[in-house]
């Protein structure tokens, strides 16, 4: 049994080394592989790792720096897709024998764009099939590996907590990057819905998907959300809105910003140590200059009932083809779901759309008097690996579903531990405004060391 | 009073929606189809006012 090595660095770490010359490109992949290699049979995150192609990527970033080349804002630096995202010429399996021999013809936009930026692709993580759940198995947190890193984004955040990448994009329908980024200690960013392109990333629920990064830090996040955000006119949800340069204002403090603290739903019923952590990291926030300001998000809590409904009907309609020509390949959790999903009425579908608008105006209520809201972003920490998928679902996702109703950015910030499992404050922000919550969390991670821990993984 | 599916009432509310349920799986969807039922039963405890409808998310807030 041997201790974890220290971990590879942060993503603005690696960039601003690799910058400098004191950091290769190629080194830095092959010790993450050589990562893989010594801790991935215990944590299972990965689908496939592209070991050559990555090498060659490295090979091209380390020519680009030596030619000055600073173009690339992820130059060099090894990332991981989840397996919904395609990658030209590889296989999108989504977690599911039904995908057995899938090859995507193209890269997705977000995937082209980490490539335009000079990312190396280190492979696919694991995702719960169809990102229909937040279990991810086989794939193991690695802070405790008898429990669960969440989902369904599970394989991506147990590949970055364990340094086997230095981030790793995921995609958030109901909770799906911030659940396990909150269960693995890690920052989980959901854009605005329409911010982040969503083409060539296999579909969940149309209306309520968001694709986003799970890092280390607040700052990796920002780097990354900057390099795969704008508008995509081939995506029918992406939104025209203008680009933020969000890295500028990131070191500006918080100093006066008002943040609102929600007196229903978001703080009841939560673990004791829950509650403990994320009101000690709202204290952080106060010290930072931060007022707090008590609010009510009015109906958020139909969110739950409402993100049930869009999502079976939206996911039975996706998987309709597939369902009649093989519903056996599918596991038994994702087909019961599926064909409970297509017996909800189209009434019922639109009333669920009705009544998100109630969510929606509740959080522009609460909006209205603070600049952001600031909850935790789970309830408990990682429940026990073998966990049945139906049973934790509806608590994992009580507190991140609203947002997806909404479609609010929100951010995942590690903020303390209970029996060596992480705990997560969620920061919440007005549409398009991701540049105030990635601020609010980097002047919490410039006060804390939350995001510097190291998971006690062993071989 | 929660919905039921009894007898062929589910076979025949996925027939509406095109899926055809082999026999075996009935008693296996049943009580999940009774769940989801439940929670759109929830979504009536909300008062929409004069609330318009919604076709889709428009997340500017206009």
């Amino acid at each position: 049994m041997t201790r974890m090595d220290t971990l590879v660095p942060t993503v603005s770490e690696a960039v601003a080394a690799i910058r400098a010359r004191t950091l290769s490109p190629v080194e830095l992949t092959q010790a993450v592989l050589a990562r893989i290699e010594r801790f991935e049979p215990a944590l299972e995150s990965y689908v496939e790792v592209y070991a050559e192609e990555a090498l060659a990527q490295a090979r091209e970033a380390e020519a680009a720096v030596g030619r000055g080349d600073r173009s690339g804002l992820l130059s060099g630096v090894p990332l991981a897709l989840k397996d919904l995202y395609d990658v030209a010429g590889k296989p999108t399996l989504c977690g599911s024998a039904v995908r057995a021999g899938h090859l995507a013809a193209e890269d997705s936009a977000v995937t082209g764009l980490l490539r335009a930026a000079g990312a190396v692709l280190v492979g696919k993580t694991v995702t719960h099939e169809f990102a229909f759940g937040v279990v991810s198995a086989p794939t193991r947190n690695p802070w405790n590996t008898d429990t669960i890193p969440g989902g369904s984004s599970g394989g991506s955040a147990a590949a970055v907590a364990a340094g086997l990448c230095l981030a790793a994009m995921g995609s958030d329908t109901g909770g799906s990057i911030r659940i396990p980024a909150g269960l693995t200690g890690l920052v989980g960013l959901k854009p605005t819905f329409g911010r982040v392109s969503k083409r060539g990333v296999a579909p969940l629920s149309w209306s309520l998907d968001h694709t986003g990064p799970l890092t280390r830090t607040v700052r990796d996040a920002a780097m990354v959300f900057q390099t795969i955000t704008g508008f995509d006119p081939a995506d029918p949800d992406s939104v025209d809105e203008p680009v933020t340069n969000v890295l500028a204002g990131l070191d500006s403090g918080i100093d006066g910003l008002r943040v609102g603290v929600p007196a229903n739903h978001f703080f009841d019923g939560l673990l004791p140590e829950v509650g403990d952590a994320v009101r000690a990291a709202l204290d952080v926030l106060v010290s930072a200059g931060a007022r707090l300001v008590e609010v009510t998000v009015p109906d958020v809590e139909i969110s739950s009932e409402v993100i049930t409904t869009i999502v079976g009907v939206e996911a039975a309609l996706i998987h309709q083809a597939e369902m009649a020509a093989r519903a056996h390949d599918y596991t038994e959790d994702t087909r019961t779901r599926l064909i409970a999903g297509a017996a909800i009425p189209g009434t019922a579908y639109v009333d669920a759309l009705h009544r998100r608008r109630r969510v929606v105006a509740g959080f522009q209520s609460a909006l209205a008097e603070v600049d952001i809201l600031a909850t935790p972003t789970l309830p408990v920490t990682a429940p026990p690996y073998g966990s049945d998928p139906a049973q934790v679902m509806p608590a994992l996702s009580r507190l991140t579903a609203p947002l997806n109703a909404a479609g609010l950015p929100g951010l995942a910030v590690p903020c303390g531990f209970a029996d060596g499992l992480p705990i997560s404050m969620q920061l919440i922000g007005r549409p398009f405004d991701e540049a105030t919550i990635l601020r609010a969390g980097e002047a919490y991670q410039q006060r804390t060391d939350w995001h510097t821990k190291q998971p006690p993984l062993t071989e | 009073m929660p919905r039921t599916f009894q007898g062929d009432a589910l076979e025949h509310a996925l027939r509406t929606a095109r899926v055809d349920l082999p026999a075996e799986r009935v008693e296996i969807v049943r009580d999940t189809a009774e769940a989801v039922y439940a929670m759109l039963d929830q979504l009536d405890t909300l008062e929409l006012g004069e609330t318009p409808p919604a076709t889709a998310l428009n997340a500017r807030w206009e």
